[in-house]
């Protein structure tokens, strides 16, 4: 009997027990559970969860030098990094209460973001699953290298949290492409303030599973 | 050091109002007058049964310097974020699909947050950091076209410099 983890929330699926509860009989096997089998604590779909003691060390299974050849050719900031980075600021001035200061960074962070290059009309979902794809395969083993090597415990903590967050991502996405447009007609979407978790469900998770803010930093997304 | 009121964990006990020796805590919106208030006075913050009080920093430490290589690495993600969440806008304007707009929204969102999170750790944390004035110094200079320059000359004079 094997033992599978939520890569989300860290909830574990151990065949031997099934949940009851979800009327999942003990020593169900994990091929044997349906396509729409939801993380019971976090509600990530099946492909986001891995078979515990072979969960593959990808700082180790990476090669970095590809990936540092890669990073040196980026100098200056672009109009996109600039625009989150004010967008940031933003938010710290809010939280200092400056008030006249959070205006003017919001005011930077909208200009640079109209000046971001446009992207081609053709572009679709599956494009952001391929971005997904190099994100989760290189740049998060390379960042969190360099994170840990140099003890920078915030990186490493932004590095956790988006990784968790790009993995439901790329997850949903991949659903989406099979289900379509009925992944989401009769539920809600949501997105964590803090994080940027995406959930689906009828209702939002009491905290985040990923950042464990409260529910009342989630964001219910409309559909207009 | 004004106070400020975290009016979430406000429990509406009023003790601030009795030990505010200036009524600065007595406002009709429940944020705290800071030109009442007097600095370092601390009397509401110890009163408060909810410990909704706290006093703001006036003075903020430089930050914690950050590596090359972790800049790097950040900025790539940064980046990489800033381009999903541009691809995912786009889809949010033209699909034709309502539900497809709406789950490209949430997407364009996500990953706004993602991009502020991660480079923030580059390190542009503290608004009154050297490192940010560089990099609103710099904007000013090459200003392009349009550019928000006011609102750029605005934080150079109001931050803080941070004394090292
Ligand atoms: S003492 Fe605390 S809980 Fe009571 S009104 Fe003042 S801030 Fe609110
Ligand atoms: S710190 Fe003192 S003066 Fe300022 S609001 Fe609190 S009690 Fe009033
Ligand atoms: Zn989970
Ligand atoms: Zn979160």
């Amino acid at each position: 009997m094997r033992k599978f983890k939520c890569s989300i929330c860290g909830y574990v699926y151990d065949e031997a027990a099934g949940i009851p509860e979800k009327g999942i009989a003990p020593e169900t096997k994990w091929e044997n559970l349906s396509d729409k089998f939801i993380c019971p604590t976090c509600t990530a779909p099946k492909m986001a969860f891995q078979l515990l003691n072979e969960a593959p060390d990808q700082t180790t299974v990476l090669s970095t030098d590809n990936s540092n050849k890669f990073i040196e050719t980026i100098a200056e900031l672009s109009a996109g990094e600039i625009s989150a980075i004010c967008s940031s600021l933003a938010k710290g001035c809010e939280k200092q209460r400056l008030t006249e200061e959070m205006d003017s960074f919001k005011k930077l962070a909208d200009y640079f973001k109209i000046k971001t290059t446009p992207i081609q009309q053709n572009t679709t979902l599956h494009d952001i699953i391929k971005m997904l794809e190099k994100d989760l395969n290189q740049s998060f083993s390379v960042a969190n290298k360099a994170a840990k090597a140099n003890a920078d415990r915030g990186a490493q903590r932004s590095l956790m949290w988006s990784e968790k967050v790009s993995t439901m991502t790329k997850s949903l996405l991949e659903r989406f492409t099979k289900e379509g447009d009925l992944m989401l007609k009769n539920t809600n979407v949501y997105v964590c303030d803090i994080c940027g978790l995406i959930t689906i469900g009828d209702t939002p998770p009491d905290v985040c599973p990923v950042c464990k803010v409260p529910n009342f930093k989630i964001t219910k997304i409309e559909r207009d | 050091m004004p106070a400020y009121r975290n009016v979430r964990l406000c429990g509406k006990d009023c003790l601030c109002l009795y030990v505010c020796p200036t009524g600065a805590t007595d406002t009709e919106n429940s944020i705290i007058d800071v030109a009442k208030c007097i600095p370092g006075c601390m009397a509401c913050v110890d009163a408060c049964p909810s410990s909704a009080i706290s006093m703001l920093p006036d003075k903020y430490p430089p930050p914690q310097i950050k590596m090359d290589t972790v800049i790097m690495a950040q900025r790539v993600l940064g980046q990489s974020k800033v381009q999903q969440e541009k691809i995912a806008e786009t889809i949010a304007t033209l699909s034709d699909s309502p539900v497809t707009r709406q789950f490209a929204k949430a997407i364009a969102k996500s990953n706004r947050c993602m991009a502020e999170d991660i480079l923030r750790e580059a390190g542009y944390m503290l608004p009154q950091s050297t490192k940010v004035r560089k990099l609103i110094e710099i904007l000013i200079e090459n200003a392009p076209a349009g550019f928000p320059k006011d609102a750029a000359e605005l934080l150079l004079n109001k931050l803080q410099k941070i004394v090292v």
